[in-house]
C-alpha cells in the first residue's frame, strides 16, 4: 500500500516534473476565477505564486504569549542536566510540513478569499544521506473561504476546475475583516497539522525508527504515543516553566537539559516535554538556540530523555544555514522544507 | 530500457538553447568532461519524440550553504567535525552540455525538459554523425580510440574521406613534450588506417621524417609494453597490436662517410636501411632552398638558371673553355668554374655571356659549399641513393631520418622529397594512391613568424592543395599557437594529448569551455581530444601504446654501433648486397686505394646494386699494378788487383 493509498484519495503525491499535484496552484485558481462569466460574487486580485504570504507577512500569526503550568516528571522542581555528547545519531528520518496562505481575492468585498497550500514529508536518512520517504511528500492546495457565501455558479467553477474548496465556517469575527483572515489561515494551519500528523502515524505504523518531528507531536494522534515520535518545538511564545524559573531557563548551558514535565493540553495527547539548549543564543532572544522536545508520556524515563537530548544534539551538525532559525533547527528539518518548497511551492 | 542518468534542467537565469542545455544527475553518475548524453524530449515536434546529443564541457557543484563561512562555523572551524555530521549536506552536481546533434534538426529548438541518459554505443555513432561512414557499402571509418563514460566504450571513428581526402585532409597533433602522446598517436593512427583504409579508396603509404632522436627508428620491431588493457583497445578497435610490416630507413652518411647517420645503425637492423644521397642535378633543382634572397640576386639567379638549363648532364661547348664539357657531379662543376675563371682572367674579360665575373664567383661560392654544408647528403661525385620513386608500395613506410641532418640538410630533404612527392601524385606516378607524410616539431619548420622559407610555402601549398593528390599532411608539434595558421587551420582532425597551460591560454582555444582546457591540461598519457568535421564538438577517446617499439627501447635494446674503420664500413656496406663479402677480403682489395676512391666505389655499388657485387666494387676502384718484389741481382765481383802489381790500389 502507498501512502496515497494509506492517507486517503483527498492527498495527492506531489512529483518533481510532473504537472503539479494536490489540487489548483495560486495562479490556476486566480485565472478560473477570473475566468467567470458575468459578474461574479468573487473579486480577483492580481496575485501569482510569488505574492507574499500570510505567514511572510506575519510570522507569528498573532499567537499570544503565554506561561502555562506543566507537571514535573524527574523532580519536584525544574533543574538543569548537562547532556552527554552524541556519539551515534539516532534519528532515522525527519517529518516536517509548510504552509503558505495567499489573499487572491474578495468574496463579497469584505471576505477574504484565501489560497492555501500545505505539504508535509518525511526524509529519512541512509547512510548520511536524506531521501523522500515512500512515494513523495503530501501535498494539498485549496481555497479557504466561508462556502455559505459563494453563489453556485462559482463554486460549480471552481469544482469543474479542479479547485478544492474549504469551509472556514462563520469563525471569527464578521465585524472585521482580519478574523476572517485570521479563520482561514486556522484552517489552513490545520490542514498542514493534519498532513503531518498523517505522515508521522503512518511512520509510526511502519515501525521506522526514531522520528524527528519538527514542531509538536501532541496533536499527532496515535503517533503522540508512539515511543518513535520525538518533537522538537523552536518556538517558545508558549513557557511551560513556572515563572520564577524563567530566569534558569534563559541561562540554560548549551548541551544541557530542564529535567522533563508533563504537557497536557485539551484535545491533545499527553506527552513528556523537556527544555534543551542547542546554542548559545544570540543577545536579543534568550530563547534563541533553545528548544523543547516532546515524547510520548508512556516512553518517558530519564534516561530516555538523556539519550533522545544526545540525539537532537547530534543534530546540530550540519548546520542549518542560511535559515534564520538555525541556532533551534536541526539540518534534516532544513531540508524538510527545501524539498517542501520545491515540490510544493 | 537505460537507466536515467539526469535530467534537464532550465531556468531564467540559466535557460537552454538550441546549442547548450543543463542537467543534473545524482552525486554518484558516471559522467565527467566530454561525456556524451542523450536527452529524450516528452513534447512531440512535427510527430517525433526530439532527440538531443550533447556532450557535457562543464560541472559545477554547490551545496544549499550560502556562504563557505557557514560551514566552517556549523564545524566550529575543525574540518574532521564537519565530517562527522550525522547528515551529509545536500548537494547538487550540474553539468552544461554542448549540443552535438539534434533529431530532428528541423526546427531547431532550445533542448526540452527531457530524461538524460548516457550515451550508448548507437547513440555515439548518431550523435558525432558517424553513423553516415560506419553503414556497410560506404564504410570509411578509421578508428582513433575509445570514447568511454562509465560502462560504456564505444568506439569513435575519423571518415577517410575527411583524414586523407578528398573532403577534407591532414591531421595535427598537439600535446606537451615527454609524454609521447604525438609520435605514439600517429604510430597508432597510422596502423588503424593502414588496418581499415577501404580498398575502394586505393591504396596508402606514410612517408615519415623523424626530426628528432630514435622516436621512429624502430616501427618494424614489436612493442614489449603492451598490457592487456591495450590488446584489448586494440581488438574492440579491430587494428592487429603489430608492428609494421614493410617498412625502410634512410639516412644520408656522416660527414666523413664511413656509416649512415642514424641512430638505426645497429647490424641487426641494417637490411631495410639505406643510404640517402644526392648528386648535382637533383640539388640543384632545389637550390633556392639553400639559398638565402642575399645570396641570389637576380643576377646570381640568372646564371643558376643558365647551368641548370645549359651545363649540367650535358655536352657544354663553349670557345673560351675550349673542349667541350660535362658536368654531372659537384667536382665537375667546381672544375667547370675554375677553368672557366682562369680563362677569363687569361684573357682580362671581366663578364661572360653578359655574365659578371663578379656574379660568376659568387655563384661558385653559394653552389660549391653546398656539398660542404650538406655533407654525407650531397655527394661531389654525383652518386644518387634516393627514394623508391614510382615503386612506393601499398601500406609502405619510408622513414626519412634528419635528426641529426643539420638545418640546411633538413630543409633541402624536406623540399626535395615533399616536391617530389607532390609531382609524382600529380602525374599518378606515386607507386601508390595516397601518402601521409609525417613532420614533428612543425613550429620549426612553418612557424607562425620568421622569414618566409621556401620549407614554409611548400608546407602551406601541401596543406592548402595536397588533399587533391592525395598528399596528406600528419603534423606535430608542442605549441599549435607557434605553427603558422594557414598550416593548422587546414588540417581537417586535430588531435589535442596533454597541453602546457600557457599554450591553452593563447587565443587560438578561447573557443574551448573552461573545464575543457583544464581537461586539456591534465590528460592522462594515451588520452587525446578530437577534432573532426564530423563532430560539432571535441571528443576525448583513449588509445592504446603503440605496437611498435619505443625509440627509447629501441636504442637500449639495438645499440648504435660503434664508429667502424674504413673497412668495417665498407664491410657493413657491401654485405647488405652480398653475404660472402668478408672483412679479409673488402682489405685485400682496398689496401692501395684512396679513401674518397673507396666510399665512391661503394656508393657506386649500392646505388647499382650488381648480381657480382664483388666484381662491380673492385671495378669501381683504379686499376693499380700490384708492386712486385724484385730479388736483388747478383752484383758483379769487383776484379782484385794482382797481388804482384805494385801500383794497382
Amino acid at each position: 500500500m502507498t501512502a496515497d493509498e494509506s492517507l486517503g484519495s483527498a492527498w495527492r503525491m506531489a512529483e518533481s516534473y510532473a504537472p503539479r499535484a494536490g489540487g489548483a496552484s495560486v495562479r490556476a485558481s486566480a485565472a478560473i476565477l477570473r475566468g467567470l462569466p458575468g459578474a461574479s460574487v468573487v473579486s480577483v486580485l492580481g496575485v501569482d505564486a510569488t505574492a507574499p504570504s500570510l505567514e511572510s507577512l506575519d510570522p507569528a500569526g498573532g499567537t499570544p504569549v503565554s506561561v502555562a503550568p506543566a507537571s514535573p516528571l524527574e523532580s519536584g522542581r525544574l533543574e538543569t542536566r548537562a547532556v552527554a555528547p552524541a556519539v551515534t545519531p539516532g534519528f532515522t528520518a525527519f517529518l516536517d510540513g509548510i504552509q503558505r496562505s495567499v489573499v487572491i481575492g474578495q468574496l463579497g468585498g469584505l471576505v477574504p478569499v484565501v489560497h492555501g497550500t500545505v505539504g508535509a514529508v518525511v526524509r529519512v536518512r541512509r547512510e548520511r544521506v536524506l531521501s523522500t520517504w515512500r512515494d513523495g511528500a503530501l501535498v494539498a492546495r485549496a481555497l479557504y473561504l466561508p462556502l455559505t457565501r459563494l453563489d453556485a455558479a462559482t463554486r460549480a467553477a471552481c469544482e469543474a476546475g479542479g479547485i478544492a474548496l474549504v469551509d472556514t465556517g462563520e469563525e471569527g469575527d464578521p465585524a472585521h475583516p482580519h478574523g476572517r483572515l485570521a479563520s482561514a489561515r486556522l484552517a489552513i494551519q490545520r490542514a498542514r497539522e493534519e498532513a503531518e500528523s498523517k505522515l508521522a502515524m503512518a511512520w509510526c505504523a511502519a515501525g521506522g525508527g526514531p522520528l524527528y518531528v519538527d514542531g509538536s507531536i501532541s496533536g499527532f494522534g496515535e503517533a503522540a504515543l508512539s515511543p518513535l515520535a520525538v518533537g522538537v518545538v523552536k518556538s517558545h511564545r508558549t513557557l511551560y516553566v513556572p515563572a520564577p524559573d524563567v530566569p534558569l531557563l534563559a541561562g540554560l548551558a548549551v548541551g544541557s537539559r530542564t529535567t522533563a514535565f508533563a504537557v497536557d493540553a485539551r484535545r491533545r495527547a499527553r506527552i513528556a516535554s523537556w527544555y534543551l539548549r542547542l546554542r548559545s543564543g544570540d543577545g536579543a532572544d534568550p530563547f534563541s538556540g533553545l528548544v523543547r522536545v516532546e515524547i510520548a508520556e508512556s516512553a518517558f524515563s530519564p534516561a530516555r530523555a538523556d539519550d533522545v537530548s544526545d540525539w537532537v544534539l547530534a543534530e546540530r551538525q550540519p548546520v542549518a544555514l542560511p535559515d534564520p532559525r538555525w541556532r533551534a533547527m536541526a539540518y534534516g528539518i532544513r531540508d524538510c522544507e527545501e524539498y517542501l518548497r520545491a515540490v510544493a511551492d | 530500457m537505460a537507466d536515467i542518468l539526469g535530467r534537464v534542467v532550465a531556468t531564467e537565469r540559466r535557460p537552454n538553447t538550441p546549442h547548450q542545455f543543463h542537467f543534473w544527475t545524482a552525486l554518484d553518475a558516471p559522467v565527467g568532461i566530454g561525456t556524451i548524453v542523450r536527452v529524450e524530449g516528452t513534447d512531440p515536434v512535427a510527430g517525433q519524440l526530439p532527440q538531443v546529443y550533447g556532450v557535457v564541457v562543464e560541472g559545477f557543484s554547490y551545496s544549499d550553504l550560502e556562504s563557505p563561512l557557514h560551514d566552517v562555523l556549523g564545524a566550529d572551524g575543525a574540518p574532521e567535525r564537519a565530517g562527522r555530521a550525522a547528515t551529509r549536506r545536500t548537494e547538487i552536481r550540474l553539468y552544461t552540455a554542448n549540443v552535438l546533434r539534434h533529431i530532428p534538426d528541423d526546427p531547431l529548438q532550445p533542448v526540452a525538459l527531457g530524461a538524460v541518459y548516457l550515451a550508448a554505443d548507437a547513440d555515439v555513432a548518431i550523435a558525432l554523425r558517424m553513423d553516415a561512414y560506419l553503414k556497410e557499402g560506404s564504410r570509411t571509418a578509421i578508428p582513433v580510440g575509445l570514447y568511454r563514460a562509465g560502462a560504456t566504450a564505444s568506439p569513435i571513428h575519423l571518415d577517410a574521406d575527411f583524414l586523407l581526402g578528398p573532403e577534407a585532409a591532414h591531421l595535427n597533433i598537439s600535446g606537451v613534450s615527454g609524454l609521447a602522446t604525438k609520435t605514439s598517436a600517429v604510430e597508432w593512427l597510422l596502423a588503424s588506417i593502414f588496418a581499415h583504409f577501404p580498398d575502394k579508396k586505393g591504396s596508402v603509404a606514410a612517408l615519415c621524417f623523424n626530426v628528432k632522436g630514435p622516436d621512429l627508428c624502430f616501427l618494424d620491431q614489436p612493442a614489449t609494453r603492451l598490457d592487456a588493457s591495450d590488446l584489448e583497445l586494440y581488438a574492440r578497435l579491430g587494428v592487429p597490436a603489430e608492428p609494421f610490416t614493410n617498412v625502410r630507413y634512410y639516412a644520408p652518411y656522416t660527414a666523413r662517410g664511413y656509416t649512415l647517420n642514424t641512430l638505426r645503425s645497429h647490424e641487426a637492423l641494417a637490411h631495410n636501411v639505406q643510404p640517402l644521397t644526392w648528386g648535382l642535378r637533383e640539388v640543384l633543382e632545389y637550390a633556392e632552398v639553400l639559398l638565402n634572397k642575399d645570396d641570389v640576386d637576380a643576377k646570381a639567379d640568372a646564371l643558376i638558371d643558365f647551368i641548370r638549363e645549359r651545363v649540367v648532364d650535358q655536352e657544354f661547348r663553349d670557345d673560351l673553355l675550349g673542349e667541350p664539357r660535362r658536368v654531372q657531379s659537384f667536382t665537375d662543376l667546381e672544375r667547370w668554374f675554375s677553368d672557366l675563371l682562369k680563362a677569363m682572367e687569361a684573357k682580362d674579360r671581366e663578364s661572360w655571356r653578359t655574365h659578371h665575373v663578379a656574379t660568376i664567383r659568387k655563384v661558385r661560392n653559394r653552389l660549391t659549399n653546398i656539398s660542404t654544408r650538406c655533407a654525407g647528403l650531397v655527394t661531389d661525385d654525383g652518386t644518387v641513393s634516393d627514394l623508391p620513386w614510382g615503386k612506393f608500395e601499398d601500406r609502405g613506410v619510408y622513414v626519412i631520418d634528419v635528426a641529426k641532418q643539420e638545418e640546411d640538410a633538413q630543409d633541402l630533404i624536406f623540399a626535395r622529397v615533399i616536391t617530389q612527392l607532390r609531382e609524382r601524385l600529380e602525374k599518378r606516378a606515386l607507386g601508390v594512391d595516397h601518402v601521409v607524410v609525417f613532420v614533428d616539431e612543425l613550429n620549426k619548420y612553418a612557424p607562425s613568424d620568421g622569414p618566409d622559407t621556401y620549407v614554409r610555402k611548400m608546407l602551406l601549398d601541401v596543406s592548402e592543395r595536397g588533399r587533391y593528390l592525395g598528399l596528406v599532411l600528419f603534423a606535430a608539434q608542442q605549441f599549435r599557437s607557434q605553427v603558422h595558421r594557414r598550416v593548422v587551420g587546414n588540417a581537417g582532425t586535430a588531435l589535442f594529448g596533454r597541453m602546457d597551460s600557457d599554450e591553452l591560454a593563447t587565443p587560438g582555444y578561447a573557443t574551448l569551455p573552461p573545464a575543457t582546457r583544464t581537461k586539456l591540461s591534465t590528460l592522462d598519457k594515451g588520452e587525446l581530444m578530437v577534432r573532426h568535421p564530423h563532430f560539432t564538438q571535441p571528443v576525448f577517446v583513449r588509445f592504446p601504446r603503440p605496437a611498435v617499439l619505443s625509440g627509447r627501447e629501441g636504442v637500449e635494446r639495438f645499440p648504435q654501433a660503434s664508429e667502424p674503420t674504413l673497412d668495417e664500413a665498407i664491410v657493413r656496406a657491401l654485405r647488405q648486397l652480398d653475404r660472402t663479402v668478408t672483412l679479409e677480403w673488402v682489405k685485400e682489395t682496398i689496401a692501395l686505394a684512396e679513401e674518397d676512391e673507396v666510399l665512391r666505389a661503394r656508393n657506386r655499388t649500392q646505388q647499382a646494386r650488381p648480381e657480382d657485387v664483388k666484381a662491380f666494387f673492385r671495378a669501381q676502384l683504379k686499376r693499380r699494378v700490384a708492386p712486385e718484389v724484385m730479388a736483388p741481382r747478383p752484383r758483379p765481383a769487383i776484379r782484385t788487383g794482382p797481388a804482384d802489381d805494385p801500383y794497382a790500389f
